[in-house]
């Protein structure tokens, strides 16, 4: 099992960052975490990435205090959870996979009360409220039932409600599912801000193509297991497999033959074919050949996401 | 660094209640903001106005029915003397009792799981709040809501005392108590709730509690009684000739004469505790009434009054009430000053205070123990 470390050395004690070693969690017979290790520094957005019923939601659920593991330590910027509760609490933000929601509370109203559960202090909460209800676009929608919002609306508050108390840890379990497009698009904004104001953001998914864009990291879980954790870098430089569909396939895979290429035709909706290249900088190499060489490309680019690619490897691995 | 602020934190909380209470305050806020906004709620709270009402109209037509009809009759021995108060009141105050205990646990024994099954109740469990918080928070609210019901009824429980002639004293006091009988049942539901999954579940078996401390403390009387034959030490009653004029206010009726001989007898004593835990009991015998051992010619006494006497008869056992026990008359009505009701609530209080610990043990996090069948969220 190789586990890439995300910093080069010195990451014994991570400054604000939540990690996880060793950590186990039965359910009765079923071994739902069984030995994890994970690590989201500071200021980064790190993806928790596996199959349904890998464990993700049980270590998140341990990462957010909230279940006990069995076995293993975990600490938020340096705190043990069970000794410094309140601590720990102040600093985590954690939005669940279920939208659980007081239905009939304004907007405003939860947003409010979620602050006095964190004690903030109350003069400043009415504009702390304020403030939240606009990065997460609700301004308008504040004084209604929460029954009234679309599923989109009320995971945006849902978000909101995490960040309510400014944690230095946020934790999101699957934020993106149930989303529209350009409410994804806004979610990728909103998570790079807020790693980039220093956070920890762990987000965890199964939908991979979006994760590409906002994680810098990944830990890939399955079985319960640690199986890899990587950079993003680091995924995309281990190789990646690109599709290219020329006018004339044949003259295309006739090209790659003499460059010495190892391909395969993919006999999809659009002809074309697939091969695995090292790097970005070998891929501009070979377009710039195939172009020079007279073949009419028509697309030319990586056929699934980096993440995605060593999600599949892993898939393969298993088998 | 932070261990300190940790401290200092844990300190100022077993110090000074002010932010632990705050807590409290904002779940109870949260909770009540909930409840007055759902219509069910309103329309439950109309519907037991307007059963009241007509109970108590009810009761007051037929008492004047009846009266009418004596009078017509000529029937002077009836309870044209007493006045209608007293009946409305005791038939108003039982029908609150008994509804208060069938809507109590419906107010109260969702309050945790069905947070738990709608997924805000970890959102609560992540903050701040400490589990004690919340559960107090949900009993608190529970209880307010219960209690609207009362305060709904409190108008014809006045009608009653008014009609009636009794002391504000005794309105004062069968409230109080009604609201602390409320109070167990909501502190049962809402202790139930936080330790069953489903909120179907805790539901029925809050109310298979009520249940169970209405009827189930009868019928374990009863038949527990059963199992107290034994004897006891009295001899031989000598009744007097029916004399009603002469008679002397409560008296027996009888002397005692003959040697003392073990006669068989129940020791209800040791099972009286059952019916002490009757909400209807520590009702009913906390209640004052007017010391009637010395005065003459009562007519009847009510129920609440037949209900007092007949647990402390329980109460005071064989000893207390076989006619001529250790060869000394029996007073056939006991005075207040055995009150049976401190024991009931007594009781009632550490079976729902257990059930809140339970429960309260069930919120703690991180939680190392899930019932089986149950996510946290």
């Amino acid at each position: 099992m190789a586990i890439i470390s995300e910093q080069p050395g010195g990451q014994q004690v991570p400054d604000g960052g939540i990690t996880a070693q060793g950590v186990s969690r039965s359910f009765g017979t079923v071994r739902a975490v069984d030995h994890m290790d994970f690590h989201a520094p500071a200021g980064k957005v790190t993806a928790l990435i596996g199959p349904n019923g890998a464990g993700k939601t049980t270590l998140l659920l341990m990462l957010a205090s909230l279940l006990a593991p069995d076995q293993g330590t975990i600490t938020v910027g340096g705190l043990d959870p069970v000794r410094n509760r309140a601590e720990v609490r102040s600093r985590l933000g954690w939005m669940p996979d279920t939208l659980g929601v007081w239905e009939s509370l304004t907007a405003r109203e939860i947003l409010t009360q979620m602050a006095r559960f964190y004690r903030l202090p109350a003069s400043g909460i009415a504009p702390r409220v304020t403030e939240m209800l606009e990065r997460v676009r609700l301004t308008g929608l504040a004084d209604q039932p929460a029954r009234v919002l679309s599923r989109g609306q009320q995971q945006r508050l849902s978000l909101a409600r995490a960040l309510i108390h400014d944690p230095s840890v946020l934790l999101l379990d699957e934020p993106a599912s149930g989303l529209d497009p350009g409410s994804r698009v806004e979610l990728r904004t909103t998570l790079r801000q807020l790693a980039a104001e220093g956070k920890a953001v762990v987000v965890s998914s199964h939908v991979l193509s979006e994760l590409d864009e906002i994680a810098d990291g990944a830990v890939f879980v399955n079985n319960g297991r640690t199986v890899r954790q990587q950079t993003t870098e680091e995924a995309a430089a281990a190789g990646r497999r690109y599709a290219i569909t020329a006018a004339d396939t044949t003259a295309l895979a006739a090209e790659l033959a003499r460059l010495g290429l190892e391909f395969r035709r993919e006999e999809g909706r659009r002809p074309g074919v697939s091969l695995v290249l090292h790097n970005e900088v070998g891929a501009e190499r070979l377009l710039r050949d195939l172009v020079l060489a007279g073949v009419g490309i028509r697309s030319f680019a990586p056929a699934v996401g980096a993440l995605e690619e060593t999600y599949m490897n892993l898939e393969g691995e298993r088998r | 660094m932070s261990s300190m602020t940790e401290n200092r934190e844990g300190s100022a909380h077993r110090g000074a209640p002010g932010p632990y209470m705050a807590g409290i305050g904002h779940v109870v806020a949260l909770e009540l903001k909930q409840r007055l906004r759902s219509r069910g709620w309103y329309i439950m709270l109309a519907i037991w106005f307007a059963l009241t009402g007509l109970v108590t109209w009810l009761t007051w037509a037929s008492w004047s029915a009846s009266n009418a009809f004596q009078r017509d009759f000529g029937d002077v021995s009836g309870a044209g003397s007493t006045g209608p108060g007293s009946l409305i009141f005791e038939v108003v105050l039982a029908f609150v009792l008994l509804f208060a205990l069938l809507v109590a646990p419906a107010l109260s024994a969702n309050a945790v799981n069905g947070d738990r099954a709608g997924g805000t109740l970890a959102i609560l469990q992540v903050t701040l709040l400490e589990p004690g918080q919340i559960l107090w928070g949900k009993f608190v609210a529970a209880w307010a809501a219960a209690l609207a019901f009362l305060v709904a009824s409190t108008p014809f429980l006045v009608i009653g005392v008014a009609l009636g002639g009794l002391t504000p004293a005794y309105i004062l006091v069968s409230l109080v108590m009604l609201a602390v009988e409320v109070g167990i049942v909501c502190a049962i539901g809402v202790g139930i709730s936080a330790l069953a999954g489903r909120p179907l579940f805790s539901i029925v078996v809050t109310y298979l509690a009520v249940a169970g401390l209405v009827v189930g403390t009868l019928i374990s009387f009863g038949l527990g009684t059963g199992l107290t034959q034994g004897t006891a030490l009295a001899n031989n009653p000598q009744y007097r000739a029916y004399a009603p004029l002469q008679s002397e206010p409560m008296d027996a009726g009888y002397t005692c004469a003959g040697p003392l001989r073990e006669q068989s007898a129940m020791h209800t004593e040791r099972v009286a505790w059952t019916l002490a835990m009757n909400p209807f009991v520590v009702v009913a015998d906390a209640i004052p009434y007017p010391d009637r051992t010395a005065r003459q010619n009562f007519t009847s006494i009510g129920a609440i009054e037949g209900i007092s006497q007949a647990a402390r008869q329980a109460m005071a056992g064989p000893e207390g009430t076989t006619p001529c026990a250790n060869g000394k008359v029996q007073p056939t009505y006991l005075g207040q000053k055995t009150p049976l009701w401190p024991l009931g609530l007594g009781l009632q209080l550490v079976l729902s205070g257990l059930l809140m610990w339970l429960g309260w043990r069930s919120l703690r996090t991180p939680v190392r123990k899930l019932p089986r069948g149950t996510r946290i969220a």
